[in-house]
């Protein structure tokens, strides 16, 4: 039983890689965007190269992470392939677990890439293999996080994917300028660093920094176990939403008259 | 706790023994969006083997009966769907897979390729790659797309995609097929094709439930047709009873010559049941002798000269029209009340 819901999930997985890594929306807010805020935020200014490194992972995480997970539903909205999906023998939860998948092996592949080109071009070394893993683990918990806030935000029925992705980025820029990515959080009043609480990206920032060169502002342990509240809090939420929501995609094609 | 009565239940033991044949039984079906009532009461059973049809007019409850029906949508408390005679509440999601579903626009997934999406969909199901491999081939042959199996789904014709479609649902081999439109904006060797491999899937015993607005394809190919309205069975007779429950009826056709002022359009539609479409008049009639009397008397009161009168025997078009008609004064005497 759990075999054959497993089998379902990594089908469900192939298919959304297979039909939007390569859709415009994806590349763009995925890859693009996140590589032209960096250069953006490191040109002309004298940043350290640790800093670079880490708002470069982050960044890329998160923006990754957030890439596939909403525009799934909304397009297969859309093709009313989704209603062929929701006519099969698939669960509510093999299709969410299916989309946050798919978006959490993007954002764990792009970001090691990119992660492993840094640490060649900087030359950063880590002190011991637990700091790598604790790396890894950062890595991915913040591609489950982006993919369910992705995936949240796509709870919204709508079939109109570029609706959904000025929601995500209105949701996404205020967590990224909030999270001490651009400037320490030790160099924050205190005020803001409490402000810095609302965002998911303040704990893969602090927790990379652990990594680096041991600058973090919290815990490493305490950066783990907030990423992982927000991976559960948001799960729940995701899932009561698209539980109510997922009918009214298709309630809203109904020509129907008042009676 | 208040206990449940089903419109439907039998108690006769007879009358058990004939139930058992049924594959689909349903319920008191209800769907509400808000305070509209898109599906209300709404009780069938479909027996094995059958072609039933379900026809109605735009937002009618055809599509959410289906949706209620395959899952789409949660069922209200005091419906129930029996599928070969299990309740669908003790195992919602397993079964589906008694269920192929063709939809009226091509939902198979459009980056993918035939073969992608024969393999995605058998995988859904359960299917062995080896079974998936051996009634793929047999399936895309049968419905000349084997030459196909590499082109994407986004470059095929309409006709193509919705071939693709029966193959998807035919793949897990499911006792149970729900057509919604199959034959819209076909052409007519796609339509025929269609309606063919139809009839050959009843032969093999599948059950079938179709929705169209296509009067002629159901008088062809259902066994029983129910006619829904405003999110209720209206009818749910065979055609041939239909037809001849209505036998009575007649259709008179005509044109008037010359203008057609206002107020001798007002006198028509007041005296006749009567419809109108570019000059040409369409008048339902119980009683033909009496209404082209008094079509002909009206001629002579208001100067008018009526050509190509012609009498006709009630198409099932007709039927549809007169039964959702009669629902729909029905309905507006009983809020008058």
């Amino acid at each position: 039983m759990i075999k054959d819901s497993l089998h379902r999930i990594w089908l469900l997985c192939k298919k959304n890689i297979t039909a939007y890594v390569r859709q415009g929306p994806v590349l763009m807010f995925g890859l693009l965007f996140p590589f032209f805020m960096t250069l953006s935020w490191v040109i002309g200014r004298n940043i350290s190269l640790n800093l670079v490194f880490i708002g470069i992972v982050a960044m890329t995480s998160f923006f990754t992470a957030t890439a596939i997970s909403p525009v799934v539903l909304p397009i297969e909205t859309r093709e009313k392939s989704l209603e062929k999906i929701l006519v099969s023998p698939i669960s509510l939860n093999e299709i969410l677990f299916g989309i946050i998948l798919a978006s959490t092996l993007y954002s764990v592949i792009i970001t090691s890439i990119i992660t492993i080109t840094l640490v060649l071009l900087f030359s950063l070394t880590l002190e011991s293999l637990s700091l790598v893993f604790i790396l890894l683990l950062g890595i991915g918990l913040m591609a489950i996080l982006g993919s369910l806030l992705g995936l949240l935000v796509a709870g919204y029925h709508t079939d109109n994917f570029a609706n959904i992705m000025i929601l995500v980025n209105l949701v996404k820029f205020p967590l990224l300028f909030m999270s001490g990515i651009f400037l320490p959080l030790n160099e924050l009043p205190p005020h803001l660093v409490y402000l810095s609480f609302i965002s998911p990206i303040t704990f893969l920032t602090d927790l990379l920094r652990y990594c680096v060169d041991g600058s973090n502002y919290f815990t490493l342990l305490f950066d783990i176990v907030m990423l992982i509240v927000w991976i559960v809090s948001l799960f729940i939420t995701g899932y009561i939403i698209h539980k109510r929501t997922m009918p009214k995609r298709f309630s809203g094609t109904q020509k129907l008259k008042k009676k | 706790m208040e206990k449940i009565v089903y419109e439907n239940s039998l108690l006769d033991d007879d009358l058990m023994n004939i139930e058992k044949k049924n594959v689909i039984r349903v319920f008191n079906l209800t769907k509400k969006f808000g305070d509209l009532i898109a599906v209300e009461n709404t009780s069938f059973s479909i027996k094995k083997g059958d072609i039933v049809g379900i026809l109605g007019p735009n937002g009618a409850g055809k599509t959410t009966t289906i949706r209620l029906l395959t899952g789409v949508f949660e069922l209200e408390s005091h419906s129930k769907i029996e599928i070969l005679g299990e309740d669908i509440a003790k195992n919602p999601s397993q079964y589906k897979k008694n269920f192929g579903i063709i939809p009226e626009v091509s939902n198979a997934f459009s980056d993918y390729t035939v073969w992608q999406n024969m393999k995605f969909s058998g995988g859904i199901y359960g299917i062995s790659k080896e079974l998936i491999k051996k009634r793929s081939k047999k399936l895309l042959t049968q419905f000349n797309l084997i030459n196909k199996i590499h082109s994407k789904t986004k470059t095929l014709s309409k006709g193509l995609k919705q071939r693709l479609n029966l193959c998807l649902a035919l793949l897990h081999d499911p006792p149970i097929l729900i057509l919604d439109e199959p034959t819209s904006g076909l052409d007519p060797i796609s339509v025929n094709l269609m309606r063919n491999q139809i009839l050959k899937l009843k032969e093999e015993g599948k059950t079938i439930l179709i929705t169209t607005h296509n009067m002629r394809e159901a008088q062809k190919i259902c066994d029983r047709i129910l006619i829904m309205n405003k999110g209720k069975i209206i009818a749910d007779e065979s055609p041939t009873y239909l037809r001849e429950k209505f036998k009575s009826t007649s259709t008179i056709l005509f044109k008037i010559k010359g203008q057609v002022s206002t107020d001798l359009k007002k006198t028509l539609l007041n005296t006749f049941n009567i419809s109108e479409k570019k000059g040409n008049y369409v008048l339902n009639s119980y009683n033909a002798i009496i209404d082209i009397a008094n079509l002909y008397q009206l001629s002579k009161e208001k100067k008018i000269k009526i050509s190509g009168l012609k009498l006709r025997d009630t198409s099932l078009e007709e039927v549809f029209i007169h039964l959702i008609e009669d629902d729909l004064k029905n309905k507006e005497e009983m809020s008058n009340k």
